[in-house]
């Protein structure tokens, strides 16, 4: 009986190939600064699709961004931040606005799309005061652009008409898919500790 | 030296002043608009698409009044909603491009095609009295090439001295060669009850207990607020006599109809006018048993402002001869004489109507005065009021009416929508 090999070539082509999707995965990336956890995920672009569809049309489009992170275990949840965003397309100076929804409210202005993207994970560093330098993290970052068009309500304008309600609006509403149809984007890394960080290791 | 010095103060001054704006972040601490382009001035509003030429002079002169003044993507998109709600429209989109000066943009709102729905359900009524019970009347349509079949189900005990309860059929054609004519075929059938009252005055003759209708009429649009109605109805109801006996009740049917509005809903105010006068013939040509005119005239004045709804109706009516019961006007119901027992007032019905109302809503709170008068003879003639106050919003109502008189208050509660 004839053993059949894996040959080598193979194992190269799947090593290499494997070797691409790492490098080309989304990565949320962790730095450390004055005390302060900062992200990065030049992989993700979230100014892209229907989104910037809208925003080339002059409308504002919301995205709301939140930020999970685990430490000592998986499941213990250290603290979890969302935060609103609204970006919006100068469409004579061809340049990104992007304002943090917080009280006062902060802006930037004349953004390229990365910068624009780069300035709202920027807004996201949290302070990592108080956590041991050893203990493991995890973090995960959720981006979702919301429309800010579908108000969700059954009886919503236009269902209600001279006539009296129209049932097939309504039952278009309900079959409508909710949020999936939504733009999200989900990434995640760890564990990692605040020394590994500090010494310039990066994990994706 | 100091020549110099200021040489090399301005070496430095004037190329930092000059310098373009750099393409980096600016964070700054504000409370103005989010969107970049509210500081862009709309040139001009457009619309394109099939059914643009069928919008109001009132949404079109708010439309002109965007132009010179800043992009608000909010206030635009609520205009896009009452373009799409006046004209019925699947869907109208905003489409916003750079104008021709800098800084300028042009709004276009783009009419999408309207794509028949083939199969549509509507609960057209629905109303719970406290005196009368509970109302409902739906539809189910089939549209076919701009043809449309209905079909419903209807049972109403608010509308006349009877609870008819049947089904409805329907047949549209909504262009007959041109726009401006309709032709329409309806039929229902209906099984009557009787209140106590009604029973109680009435003669034999008078009480039947199904009613079967036929009416085929066409509309003509002559110029665009003035549109007219005619057609016949044949009637058919077979009577609560020992012997069954059938009656048939055959009328030219004719209706003049009057719609106008002006203004917007802004700051300036929408005004909306409606009125009618219609004309029921029974007569022996059609061979009709009983024989009769009836004529029946409506106004309505709206006026709309902000959070602000005044509405003032009128309704006037007249019967000579002698009309089948369903004819005969009624009073005191969830839409005239609020707060009255139709049947503490006329339980027959009567052959002479005057009624007029006034309704005020504010941010969704109503208060309403209603006034009129039924009659057979004029010494019958008596003047009656009512006062109420609930909620209105988007077609529904929720209200208490209390009839204006000595004695005990005994108020009426009703709620429902579209009627």
């Amino acid at each position: 009986m004839r053993m059949r090999t894996i040959k080598p070539w193979w194992v190269i082509a799947a090593f290499l190939s494997g070797l691409a999707f790492a490098m080309w995965a989304e990565e949320l990336v962790l730095s450390t600064q004055e005390g302060h956890l900062e992200f990065a995920a030049p992989r993700v672009h979230f100014l892209v699709g229907k989104p910037l569809e809208r925003l080339r049309n002059a409308s504002e489009v919301p995205f709301v961004f939140k930020i999970t992170l685990w430490s000592g275990t998986r499941t213990h949840i250290l603290r979890e931040v969302p935060a609103r965003f609204v970006v919006s397309y100068d469409l004579w100076e061809e340049k990104f606005s992007v304002t943090k929804l917080v009280t006062p409210r902060r802006t930037a202005r004349h953004l390229t799309d990365n910068a624009a993207e780069a300035w709202c994970l920027q807004e996201m560093s949290q302070d990592v005061t108080g956590i041991s330098a050893n203990e493991p993290l995890w973090a995960r970052l959720e981006i979702r652009a919301e429309d800010t068009k579908e108000s969700g309500l059954p009886f919503g304008r236009g269902n209600i008409t001279d006539s009296g309600i129209n049932l097939t609006s309504l039952i278009e509403i309900f079959s409508r898919p909710a949020a999936t149809t939504q733009p999200h984007w989900t990434i995640e890394t760890g564990p990692v500790t605040l020394d590994e960080l500090r010494r310039g290791r990066r994990r994706g | 030296m100091r020549t110099l010095l200021l040489i090399g103060i301005f070496a430095v001054v004037l190329p930092i002043a000059c310098a373009p704006f750099p393409d980096g972040p600016l964070d700054t601490e504000e409370t103005g608009p989010t969107n970049v382009n509210a500081r862009l001035i709309v040139e001009s509003v457009q619309i394109l698409g099939q059914s643009s030429a069928k919008l109001s002079d009132p949404l079109r002169s708010e439309l002109g009044q965007f132009a010179g003044k800043n992009f608000d993507q909010p206030l635009l998109e609520r205009l896009a909603d009452r373009i799409k709600q006046e004209l019925h429209a699947p869907d109208v989109r905003m489409h916003v491009v750079k104008g021709d000066m800098p800084d300028h943009v042009i709004v276009n709102f783009e009419i999408g095609v309207e794509r028949e729905k083939r199969f549509d359900l509507d609960l057209a009524r629905f109303l719970y009295h406290s005196k009368q019970g509970w109302s409902g009347q739906g539809h189910a349509t089939v549209n076919i090439h701009e043809n449309a079949f209905s079909f419903g189900m209807v049972s109403d005990g608010d509308r006349l001295n009877e609870r008819y309860a049947g089904i409805q059929a329907g047949f549209e054609r909504r262009h007959v060669g041109t726009d401006r004519l309709q032709l329409r075929f309806d039929f229902a059938s209906y099984h009557e009850q009787w209140n106590e009252a009604t029973l109680a005055e009435a003669a034999p003759g008078d009480i039947y207990r199904t009613r079967t209708q036929f009416s085929p009429t066409a509309t003509i649009v002559i110029l665009e607020p003035l549109v007219v109605s005619f057609g016949v109805d044949f009637a058919r109801y077979r009577l609560s006599l020992p012997v069954a006996k059938t009656e048939s009740s055959n009328a030219v049917v004719s209706t003049l109809r009057y719609h106008q509005r002006w203004g917007s809903a802004g700051d300036e105010g929408e005004h909306d006018i409606r009125a009618s006068y219609s004309v029921r013939a029974g007569t022996h040509f059609l061979e009709s048993d009983p024989v009769f005119a009836r004529h029946e005239a409506t106004a309505r004045y709206r006026f709309r402002r902000r959070h602000q709804d005044l509405s003032i109706g009128f309704l006037a009516g007249k019967i000579s001869g002698l009309a089948p019961l369903f004819e005969r006007f009624v009073l005191g119901n969830a839409e005239t004489l609020r707060g009255w027992n139709k049947f503490d007032l006329d339980p027959l019905g009567a052959s002479h109507l005057v009624h007029g109302s006034i309704d005020y809503v504010y941010r969704g709170f109503l208060v309403f005065y209603d006034t009129g008068a039924v009659w057979d003879r004029s010494e019958d003639r008596e003047q009656k009021q009512s006062l109420g106050l609930g909620c209105k919003k988007s077609g529904f109502q929720l209200a208490v009416a209390f009839p204006v008189r000595t004695g005990v208050v005994s108020p009426v509660f009703y709620a429902g929508m579209n009627f």
